[in-house]
């Protein structure tokens, strides 16, 4: 069973609570209806969510925060069913096989967490909760984002269910976005249509993501560690001082979560499941799993065993501070371990780490990738995305022949917008160029190369020179009103 | 003996021939002098190439000028090329320790007004956290004893181009090698650079050869 609060981020107490609203990380994480109805939808990226909704309140997503305020949720539902799994704050899931003997079927159990929810949060902006139930944590997923508020979504035939959706819903369990782009330009829109080929042929074609995007459409959800692993990889501390500052449980955190990565990288796996285990000065203990679709990464790691055990101190759920803290892994995979001959996996961990600082103290916008795209200029040949925020599709195609374009080798300096530059002409050839003070003699140079504007939008025609002088190399744009500077070849 | 008569050999066979000149080695900085236009942004760039196979690598950019296109055709990874704008010689240090602690490999601009403790002090973590640094000075250089190699271009020349006629297409460029890396005698090298991953250095050229007119 599933339960899904889509809205999550809106129950933040600093939100106010009558104005529109969007709540971000890198993309789109809550947003209120009328922010919705202007184009917005969840998992949007932000800067496109922006710009359809400028009239919104932006408050970036506070992933520790919403533990904290979900916790309760989680509670409450234990009360219900023991054993509860979190996959991130606003998303559970929870095995219902043991229980649904207890409350006689899956529609009372279903009908019972539902009336827990909607008596819990049903009056909170953000509190709608969806429950579905199907085999499989993948079908019962869906089967959740395809409830109704306060009505179960009870899947009997999870294969019959599956077929009828659309290829998108794999997205968010295994990524592939090139994949799936593959799959439609076949003609392949639904999961039904994906599970009716041989899975032999997309395993061929497509490797171990074909294999695993085939096993989720035909109902088997992933196959967890069909190798020995040792025995116990649990981790644990104990402080003789029970720890009751969050700085001191931050660094607690980090160092037990560091521990585990570290201790499952030597047999090669990664957990899908961890269970945090913390014991009270005063012998009270408290428990919770946290379940996520691809395998743990040591960030990913870090990140929820710190948002759980701030939710548990800030909610004073253990008195007298944190004695023993300790980390199971559980189903271990292999998945996601199989790293590049020469890649170096703590190497990329570090770098992360190392850029989200960066970030913080420049700003997203100042940390940056390129990527390439089509163009007859330099600076148009290059698209540049904030760090982290994902692919965004080049607008010009990269691959077209683009019959004009500058020739590589490309200058390794590129002005943001082209900088004009005083050139002296002699019978129509370049002579001397100014640089910062003085000015240089041209020793040769090649061009013009024409380059011919788009009227419709009021450019018009130039002509572009490679000029050579004694201190380097310059790529210039001469047009009706003067020269200009595109790029230094440095 | 002239230019053309020293055998070329590509960048990593030359390595530990050539006792490390033009490769990036952890722990080590590499310091970088010479006017925009030289081509050392495009040199720092190929540095982070090998580097690039294993992990991400940054290019703080002080000016906002850095074009990845450059990098790639080098042969660094795209996907693996972070670039970092920080114009402000407040912040620089701040962000520069910060990807120091971290990232494996960096070409770093460092801007005018930084002041020398600053980059002692960013060397010293370079050292201890085996990061291999380019860095290449906006304002005087950088200060005594940072550098474990210091690349001082004094002459480029291009090929291809002729009067309005052909293209760029492949520039040398002649520096002199000083510092530890060389181990204390300044060496005369030239790098040959034809727009692709390939770069070629061209040891033990005579000091008279190498200054020769230029264009």
């Amino acid at each position: 069973m599933c339960a899904w609060f889509p809205m999550w981020s809106l129950t933040r107490p600093d939100a106010p609570s009558d104005e529109p609203v969007l709540i971000v990380d890198d993309r789109v994480t809550g947003a209120t209806p009328d922010v919705l109805a202007a184009g917005v939808s969840l998992g949007m990226p932000r800067r496109e969510a922006e710009a359809l909704a400028p009239f919104a309140t932006v408050l970036t997503r506070d992933p520790g925060e919403e533990t904290l305020r979900f916790e309760p949720v989680m509670t409450a539902v234990e009360e219900v069913v023991p054993r509860v799994e979190m996959v991130a704050p606003g998303l559970l899931f929870v095995p219902v096989a043991g229980a649904v003997r207890f409350y006689g079927g899956e529609g009372p159990l279903a009908a019972r967490v539902v009336e827990v929810l909607g008596r819990l949060t049903g009056g909170l902006r953000g509190g709608e909760a969806l429950v579905g139930v199907a085999d499989g944590p993948f079908a019962a997923r869906w089967a959740a984002a395809t409830a109704r508020v306060g009505e179960p979504m009870m899947v009997t035939d999870t294969l019959s269910f599956l077929s009828a959706l659309d290829l998108s819903t794999l997205r968010e369990a295994m990524g592939g976005e090139e994949m799936i782009d593959t799959f439609r330009w076949l003609g392949i829109t639904t999961l039904g249509d994906l599970a009716r080929l041989p899975r032999d042929t997309l395993a061929n074609r497509f490797g171990a993501p074909g294999a695993l995007a085939h096993r989720l459409a035909s109902g088997e959800d992933r196959q967890i560690a069909p190798r020995e692993i040792p025995a116990d990889l649990t981790v644990s501390m104990e402080f003789e001082e029970p720890l009751e500052s969050l700085d001191a449980v931050a660094f607690a955190s980090r160092v037990l979560a560091e521990r585990l990565t570290r201790g499952l990288r030597t047999v090669g796996v990664a957990p899908h499941t961890v269970t945090i285990t913390v014991r009270s000065a005063g012998g009270a203990s408290r428990e919770r799993v946290w379940r996520s679709a691809d395998p743990f990464t040591e960030r990913g790691l870090t990140d929820r065993v710190w948002w759980q055990l701030r939710a548990w101190v800030e909610a004073s759920g253990v008195p007298g501070g944190i004695a023993t803290l300790s980390i199971r892994p559980d189903d271990l995979s292999g998945e996601g371990r199989q790293l590049g001959l020469l890649s170096d996996e703590s190497s990329f961990v570090e770098t992360e780490r190392a850029l989200a600082r960066a970030q913080a103290l420049v700003g997203p916008d100042r940390v940056l990738q390129g990527r390439a795209q089509g163009g007859r200029m330099p600076g148009e040949r290059v698209i540049w995305l904030r760090w982290g925020e994902g692919h965004t599709p080049a607008r010009r195609d990269p691959g077209a022949p683009w019959p004009g374009s500058t020739p590589a080798p490309s200058p390794a300096l590129v002005p943001p917008r082209l900088e004009p530059i005083q050139v002296e002409w002699e019978g129509g050839m370049p002579s001397r160029v100014r640089i910062g003070t003085r000015w240089e003699p041209v020793l040769t140079w090649s061009g013009p190369w024409r380059l011919t504007g788009r009227w419709w939008e009021g450019e018009g025609d130039a002509d572009r020179y490679q000029i050579v002088t004694s201190v380097g190399a310059f790529l210039c744009v001469v047009g009706s009103e003067g020269a200009y500077l595109a790029g230094v070849y440095d | 003996m002239g230019i053309d008569d020293v055998m070329t050999r590509p960048l990593l066979e030359q390595y530990g021939l050539e006792e490390g000149i033009l490769t990036l080695q952890p722990g080590r900085i590499v310091e970088m002098v010479g006017d925009p236009g030289t081509g050392l942004t495009r040199l720092g760039l190929r540095l982070l190439a090998d580097h690039s196979q294993m992990a991400p690598v940054v290019a703080i950019d002080t000016r906002g000028w850095i074009s990845p296109e450059a990098a790639w055709e080098t042969g660094v990874i795209p996907e693996r090329l972070i670039v970092v704008r920080c114009p402000d010689p407040i912040l620089w240090p701040r962000v520069a320790a910060a990807l120091l602690e971290g990232v494996r490999a960096l070409y770093v601009e460092v801007p005018a007004r930084v002041r020398d403790q600053d980059i002692r002090r960013l060397a010293a973590l370079a050292r201890a956290r085996r990061a291999a640094v380019a860095m290449r000075s906006m304002g005087n250089g950088l200060p005594g004893g940072v550098a474990h190699l210091r690349l001082r271009a004094i002459g480029v020349t291009w090929e291809g181009a002729d009067r309005g006629h052909g293209r760029l297409k492949r520039r040398r460029l002649v520096m002199e090698a000083s510092g530890k890396g060389v181990a204390g005698i300044p060496r005369i090298v030239e790098v040959e650079d034809e727009g692709t991953d390939v770069v070629r250095l061209v040891s033990d050229v005579v000091v008279d050869q190498a200054r020769r007119a230029v264009g």
